[in-house]
């Protein structure tokens, strides 16, 4: 049974609880409902969550243990023949998993007996051509012990599968039946939903967290296994980026010392030019723009947030990248040796940024009250007083805010970097040199043959982990002077 | 050649801090006050009260042309302070609101301290040169808004700490500081307990001796208590103005009494 009829059964039964609940309680009070305690629907919704809440947790648990434990098994079975390594094992496992998924394929049925396949050379290399006419291809050759697993494996997966939806059922009915036994006129139904809700509020906010949780361990893990293959020292302090390609030899240098330059220097230009025009429309916008104009030039700004940053990228590579050269390159003044430079990226990323400079600021300066102008007005101040003196220092935290949002999508943007900055790892201070950011690097180490037990590979997690470590260290400065200012003027 | 019109004004002036000449506002199509022709004195304190809507407010804010604020608001008619019409295009409202000061019904200070909050207006001015100097008329000015016993100590606090009584008060600081000669108040009392109210009512009094005040509320007790003139508003027409006393006891028209005796509401 695939998991959308458990699906569908479940919720069938609850919808058959739902009536159950509610005719049981009426039934309690003598088809009085003021006798009840609360209104008959509660009863039916109490009766539901008893049957839903329970057994799709089961199943959700079961679906997430289920593969694990299987694997485990059958990676035991084959451990026992060939004693190789962690790694082998786990690519064997992944030919296992694609035989089997094959077999269901082929078979159609999996009646693996009945089957053309038997353990000869012929029939093993038969049955491999065959996967392959089906899009399946294996990647080493189909051994007799391969096969044995992928057979294990699917008969354990049908086996749990068979006794997940049977557990499942089994638990869901008990509770339709607990939630009906519980439906009498003085049960309190409502407060019972009320809890319900709350649980599942509390499930969905407790996703989010574990989620990030689980992203945060991913990293670190891989972190910490990069950096017993590479000296800490020199990542955190190295001032020079030279990753050798695996087969080339040689030692690789993976200072992050040059990317980290590269995010600073590009996010600074960025934030140079999205913060004075983000937030100079914005005051435009809220405080001296007619309401006609603001109606049509809002929503127009705003479609800048929504263009793609590859569409940016190609912007910078383009149109910035040609236009800066003739300006500065080598026919003028010669600062500039090609078009990919830190500049570029900068401006096309502030580009990018002005929307989310300017449509916080633009929300938070109206929010500031309408109280506080006419007093500032009131006392012969002119707009532009009132607007330096009074709505800005009252909007401040919020600004901050917009602009270290505003920050952190600069540190994280990649596209417009790896098209408009180049990809050379320089310590520089002129902004015309090509430069590259550590996000443009964990893509370039990431892409192409990876091994993932190498350093040149496994230092993308070192980076990640610290631009995350830089993003949370912002978060939280913004949230420092925030709370600082509140507690200053409220 | 003999001018009449001229003259007149010129008597205006001398006898009348604020006169308004036939006024009409509007709000877009909304017609809120009509036709209002009045006379203000000096150094009094004068109410106006009305059924709430009926164009208190409008016709305040005409005084220091805070209706230009407002986009709809269209503003026809003469009002002049001392004689001169301040809705004249060669007159310039910032300037005019340095010199008629407003205080409104929610204190409104600024997220700035208490210091800041009475400098706002002298720095923008410029009227202290130096520190020390700032220091004196803002410490005068909390002088005559009855607060400076209970701020001397904490003028670096925010004036957003302060209790809604000392706010007010601090608001009413902030307006004199700039040396307005009118002082504007929209119902400065509404959003206050009675102990607070007192208070003000009692700075009111004060007040009177340097400025002329006006002061829209909605407490008929409150106009009798600290007003010597009352203007009686209704569906935006001015339907009385007199001595605070003959409105109180012997109003002329039958919807003054109505109102005053509590049957319009
Ligand atoms: N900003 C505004 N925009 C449009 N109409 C307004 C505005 N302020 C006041 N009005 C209208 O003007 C009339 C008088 O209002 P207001 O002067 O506030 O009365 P009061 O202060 O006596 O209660 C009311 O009908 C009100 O709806
Ligand atoms: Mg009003």
């Amino acid at each position: 049974m695939p998991i959308s009829w458990l699906l569908l059964t479940l919720f069938g039964l609850a919808a058959l609880g739902f009536w159950l609940g509610q005719t049981r309680a009426l039934k309690s009070a003598n088809g009085d409902r003021k006798a009840l305690h609360s209104l008959p629907s509660y009863y039916g919704g109490t009766v539901v969550i008893w049957t839903i809440l329970p057994s799709l947790t089961l199943l959700i648990a079961w679906l997430f243990i289920q593969s694990p434990v299987i694997e485990g098994f059958v990676v035991r079975s084959l451990q026992s023949e060939t004693a190789d390594g962690d790694h082998a094992s786990s690519l064997m496992m992944a030919d296992v998993r694609r035989m089997a998924a094959g077999l269901e394929i082929i078979s159609g049925a999996k009646d693996l007996e009945q089957n053309i396949i038997n353990y000869s050379d012929e029939g093993l290399k038969n049955f491999q051509d065959q996967l392959s006419a089906n899009g399946i291809a294996l990647g080493s050759d189909l051994t007799p012990e391969i096969l044995t697993a992928a057979q294990t494996y699917l008969k354990l997966s049908d086996t749990s599968s068979f006794w997940m939806n049977l557990v499942v059922c089994v638990v869901s009915i008990l509770g339709l039946a607990f939630g009906v036994f519980r439906s009498n006129k003085d049960f309190r139904a409502r407060n019972v939903v009320e809890r319900g809700i709350m649980m599942t509020l509390i499930c969905a906010a407790s996703i989010a967290i574990l989620t990030t949780a689980g992203i945060l361990l991913s990293l670190i893990f891989n972190t910490i296994e990069f950096f017993q293959l590479y000296r800490p020292i020199d990542f955190f302090f190295g001032f020079e980026w030279a990753p050798s390609f695996s087969g080339r030899g040689g030692n690789s240098l993976l200072g992050v010392i040059p990317l980290l330059w590269g995010t600073f220097y590009v996010s600074l230009i960025a934030l140079l030019v999205a913060v004075p025009i983000g937030l100079f429309s914005a005051i435009y916008l809220s405080e001296y723009a007619s309401k006609r104009v603001r109606a049509f030039a809002k929503p127009l700004l705003e479609v800048l947030a929504g263009i793609p940053t590859i569409v940016y990228g190609l912007f910078a590579l383009l149109t910035v990248g040609p236009m800066l050269m003739r300006a500065f390159g080598d026919e003028t003044i010669g600062l500039m040796s090609g078009g990919n430079a830190v500049i570029t990226a900068g401006l096309v990323m502030g580009i990018m940024l002005i929307p989310f400079v300017s449509s916080l600021s633009d929300d938070i300066i109206n929010a500031v009250p309408q109280a506080l102008r006419e007093g500032s007005y009131g006392l012969g101040a002119t707009q532009s007083e009132t607007i330096r003196q009074v709505i800005l220092p009252a909007a401040l935290p919020g600004i901050v805010g917009a602009i270290l949002l505003a920050a952190s999508r600069a540190i994280g943007e990649t596209m417009i970097v790896v098209l408009g900055a180049g990809a050379a790892a320089r310590l520089s201070l002129n902004p015309f040199d090509a430069m590259t950011t550590v996000t443009a690097k964990i893509v370039s180490q990431l892409t192409g043959d990876s091994d993932f037990s190498s350093p040149e590979v496994l230092v993308a997690f070192a980076l990640g982990t610290t631009l995350f470590l830089l993003t949370l260290a912002l978060n939280v400065l913004a949230l420092y002077i925030v709370r600082r200012y509140r507690e200053h003027y409220e | 050649m003999y001018d009449a019109s001229h003259s007149d004004s010129d008597v205006v002036s001398r006898e009348y801090k604020i006169s308004a000449r036939g006024v009409d506002v509007f709000y877009g199509d909304n017609h809120a006050i009509k036709e209002v022709t009045a006379d203000f004195d000096d150094k009094t304190v004068t109410a106006f009260i009305g059924p709430s809507g009926c164009g208190k407010s409008t016709f305040l804010r005409c005084i220091n042309r805070m209706n230009d604020t407002i986009a709809s608001a269209r503003v026809m008619g003469e009002i002049l302070v001392d004689g001169e019409d301040i809705y004249d295009p060669q007159v310039d409202p910032v300037q005019l609101r340095a010199r008629v000061g407003m205080v409104f019904q929610k204190p409104n200070p600024f997220p700035k301290s208490i210091f800041d909050n009475v400098a706002y207006g002298p720095k923008i001015h410029g009227m202290a040169r130096g520190k020390a100097e700032l220091q004196d008329v803002v410490e005068s000015a909390l002088r005559r808004g009855a607060i400076w016993d209970e701020v001397k100590d904490r003028l670096d606090e925010p004036g957003t700490g302060l209790s809604g009584g000392q706010q007010q008060r601090l608001c009413i600081a902030r307006a004199v500081a700039t040396e307005p000669e009118i002082l504007l108040m929209d119902e400065p009392c509404s959003a206050l307990d009675p102990i607070a109210t007192a208070q003000i009512e009692e700075l009111i009094d004060e007040l009177r001796q340097n400025y002329s005040v006006v002061i829209v509320t909605h407490s008929m007790q409150q106009a009798a208590r600290v007003s010597q003139k009352t203007a009686f508003f209704h569906l935006g027409n001015l339907v009385e103005y007199d001595d605070t006393g003959q409105i109180f006891t012997n109003p002329k028209d039958p919807r003054t009494e109505s109102y005053i005796t509590g049957r319009i509401g």
